[in-house]
């Protein structure tokens, strides 16, 4: 009753007469207000430690006593005498370079497969989406430790043929492989995005080039990967920040250490060693800022280049 | 329905009844405290430290603790950041390698001031009460007396034909006797794992020959002792003695993946009160020895260390009632019982005599091996300096690198040496 009756009453004079601030405030005050989780979260748990975390990248910090003033000591540090670090990025572009590349590649294929218009898509879809769900967790990381261990399923499946395998895991010429592996395997949300992808391309486009008699290879080459580059390009992007920030795999099937030989030394670890294990969390910080510019920088490259081979048709 | 009642009687009745719940509660407020327990290690010693804590609270209803256990890779980092969030428990078991790190910075309290005050260490032994003490104060109590030693499936070593002398086996008994476990079990065991990245062995070896880990914060070897201790191993991994690299690389520390455990090697070097928490998961009797000796009668090489000490929080809010705790844990005959020698042999020779009758026969075991090392253990060393937490995870990765062939002794020495005094001298 009360709300028929606001809603057909004329707008009066005083109304339209209000100030600026007074209408922001009156329009706008309920949208911050439900955005303040966010901004309490995003100042609080975000912004403010990024910025403390930039002033403790140029202190020497022990966690337990007050920083200590150390201007570009640890960059310095960084860049000319810590094996570990390069040790460390080593390994993480390595694994960035392998596993990104071939996740998709791989995540594209099973898309295509999907996109064939097959019985039962939703239930596959969902199969093959689970392992992105379970990815990053400990007890898919100590899976993994069992499958690729000395005594594992993959050696008894190699025994079958007589092939006696290292232990996959704790050598370091494969580690890092069983790593890309695990990455590899958690192709999922790639996938998704690429079917969605795949569904917006209009299929008289493929009905005109069979006309044409080109064969499915070349309409994949000249229609499907050209008009999906905007998707590809998304892909790439995401997987690529997912790779650079890859943990808990590493950290579980190393115990936190890296090893065999520093051959799962992510980046990120041997930061976590740092701050959390050894009391440097200055220096800690410092590597943090690296990897951030790292990232940037990428992504920076990517966006540059993407006029040169993403195609955009509007 | 409602009862005649002036305001004045209300007020009246009211304020007696605040006033007898003040009387009750003030002597209650004056201790009652929540405490926070932290430590590392497995279900076994979760079981008994909470089993003592439930004792220590029917005793003390006003004080609750909650307690809180991790593995011990993980333990290190979730206490330096609860320190430095200072969110500290106020009961933190601490290792020989870290307390003195943590007691420099400031954040352990000395507890001095409660000896003989709250804190009874009078029948403890004087070199446990030595270890806990850091540049002249006292920080940590001993939980328990614990020597490096070896534990071994009797049943895999028996069937292999392979006997030791518990007291006086040697390096060179592992190079010739090593071959027949790993004949007798079709190559699907070994002797013993590869011991050339454990730090408390290498140390050990290290005093058989007059030397240390550290003096005065700074190494006590030279580069060619590193060298010579990897030619050690590669020996004994050349001759199949002990396990191969990837398998020793499965070993992250924790229980569940020593080599010991899966069935991988017939032997674990470790402390003495891992026994217990080995034979837990092991299914064949195990046994308990001395790390390997340099020669039958070498002396010096172990020393009766304290496998874990109770530190009190420098910002605890209750530091009686943690003292309170800490003295019921380690001077109580019940708490005695539960505990058993899981974190070594009591270090108060009371607690020793009252418990020692009542363990099972593994635990005597333990109080025997202890007895035993007399005159083969020597000095316990100085606190280890700063980073030296760091220094073990690094020795691990150099033995990986000589022992997957990357480097060889010869590089590895010097290669390792010159990292452990760069790390030494490196600040946070």
């Amino acid at each position: 009753m009360s709300i028929q009756n606001v809603a057909s009453a004329p707008p009066s004079a005083e109304a339209e007469k209000v100030s600026g601030w007074r209408r922001i405030w009156q329009q706008d005050a309920p949208g911050y207000l439900f955005l303040l989780p966010w901004f309490i979260g995003f100042f609080g748990l975000t912004l403010g430690p990024m910025i403390s975390s930039l002033y403790l990248s140029f202190n020497h910090f022990d966690l337990l006593t007050a920083p200590r003033w150390a201007g570009l000591d640890n960059y310095v540090r960084m860049f000319t005498n810590d094996p570990k670090f390069s040790a460390s990025m080593r390994v993480t572009l390595f694994f960035v370079v392998f596993s990104v590349p071939l996740k998709l590649a791989f995540a594209l294929g099973v898309a295509l497969l999907l996109n064939r218009g097959m019985k039962g898509l939703t239930v596959y879809r969902s199969l093959f989406y689970l392992p992105s769900l379970l990815g990053a967790s400990v007890a898919i990381a100590i899976l993994w430790r069992q499958i690729f261990a000395g005594d594992g399923l993959v050696n008894k499946f190699l025994s079958i043929f007589g092939i006696v395998g290292p232990s996959w895991i704790s050598n370091p010429n494969y580690s890092l492989w069983t790593l890309i592996v695990l990455s590899i395997w958690q192709f999922g949300s790639p996938m998704i995005i690429f079917l969605a992808g795949l569904r917006q391309i209009p299929q008289d486009m493929y009905e005109a080039a069979s006309l044409d008699g080109a064969s499915k290879w070349r309409q994949f080459w000249k229609i499907t990967l050209p008009l999906l580059t905007p998707v590809v390009f998304f892909n790439a992007i995401i997987q690529t920040i997912e790779a650079f920030k890859s943990f808990t795999p590493a950290f579980i099937i190393s115990g936190g250490t890296g090893n065999p030989i520093n051959s799962t030394l992510f980046y990120t670890l041997y930061l976590y060693q740092e701050a959390f294990g050894f009391f440097r969390m200055g220096y800690a910080s410092a590597l943090a800022w690296v990897l951030l510019a790292l990232v940037a920088f990428f992504t920076a490259f990517s966006f540059l280049t993407s006029k040169y081979w993403v195609h955009y048709d509007d | 329905m409602t009862f005649p009642l002036s305001r004045r009687s209300f007020l009246l009745s009211s304020t007696a009844a605040l006033a007898a719940g003040a009387l009750g509660t003030i002597p209650t407020l004056a201790q009652a405290a929540n405490l926070r327990l932290i430590f590392w290690g497995g279900q076994a010693r979760a079981d008994r430290t909470y089993g003592v804590v439930d004792l220590f609270t029917a005793e003390n209803p006003d004080i609750s603790i909650d307690g809180e256990f991790l593995g011990w890779a993980d333990y290190w980092p979730k206490v330096a950041t609860q320190t430095a969030g200072g969110n500290q428990p106020d009961i933190i078991q601490m290792d020989y390698r870290y307390i003195g790190e943590y007691a420099r910075r400031g954040s352990l309290a000395p507890l001095d001031a409660f000896v003989g005050n709250g804190l009874d260490v009078s029948s403890f032994d004087e070199d446990q009460l030595r270890n806990g003490t850091i540049d002249g104060k006292l920080i940590g109590v001993s939980l328990g007396v614990a020597a490096g030693a070896t534990v071994f499936n009797t049943k895999v070593l028996s069937d292999a034909g392979v006997d030791i002398d518990p007291m006086r086996w040697t390096y060179d008994d592992l190079l010739t006797l090593g071959p027949k476990v790993s004949e007798s079990t079709g190559g699907a065991m070994a002797m013993a794992p590869d011991g050339s990245g454990i730090e408390l062995l290498f140390e050990n070896w290290l005093r058989q020959k007059g030397k240390a880990l550290y003096a005065d914060g700074q190494p006590a070897f030279a580069p060619e002792d590193v060298t010579e201790w990897f030619e050690l191993w590669t020996e004994l991994r050349n001759a199949k003695a002990i396990i191969s690299p990837d398998e020793q690389a499965i070993d992250t520390g924790q229980l569940e993946t020593a080599p010991l455990v899966r069935g991988k090697s017939a032997m674990n070097f470790t402390t003495s009160n891992q026994l217990v928490a080995y034979q837990t998961l092991v299914p064949d009797e195990l046994g308990i020895a001395i790390f390997p000796a340099t020669a039958p009668d070498s002396k010096g090489g172990h020393y009766r260390n304290s496998s874990q000490y109770f530190a009190l929080s420098s910002a605890s809010a209750s530091p009686e009632a943690a003292i309170k705790f800490i003295n019921f844990f380690v001077n109580t005959p019940e708490a005695a019982t539960v505990l058993g020698v899981e974190r070594g042999v009591p270090a108060s020779s009371t607690m020793r005599d009252a418990v020692t009758p009542s363990l099972d026969e593994r635990s005597q075991m333990v109080v025997k091996y202890i007895a035993d090392l007399g005159e083969i253990a020597g000095d316990v060393p100085p606190t280890p300096p700063a980073s030296a937490g760091e220094i073990e995870v690094a020795l691990k990765t150099k033995s990986q690198e000589v022992a997957f062939g990357a480097q060889s002794p010869a590089d590895a020495g010097p290669a390792f040496y010159d990292q452990v005094i760069e790390t030494l001298g490196r600040s946070n």
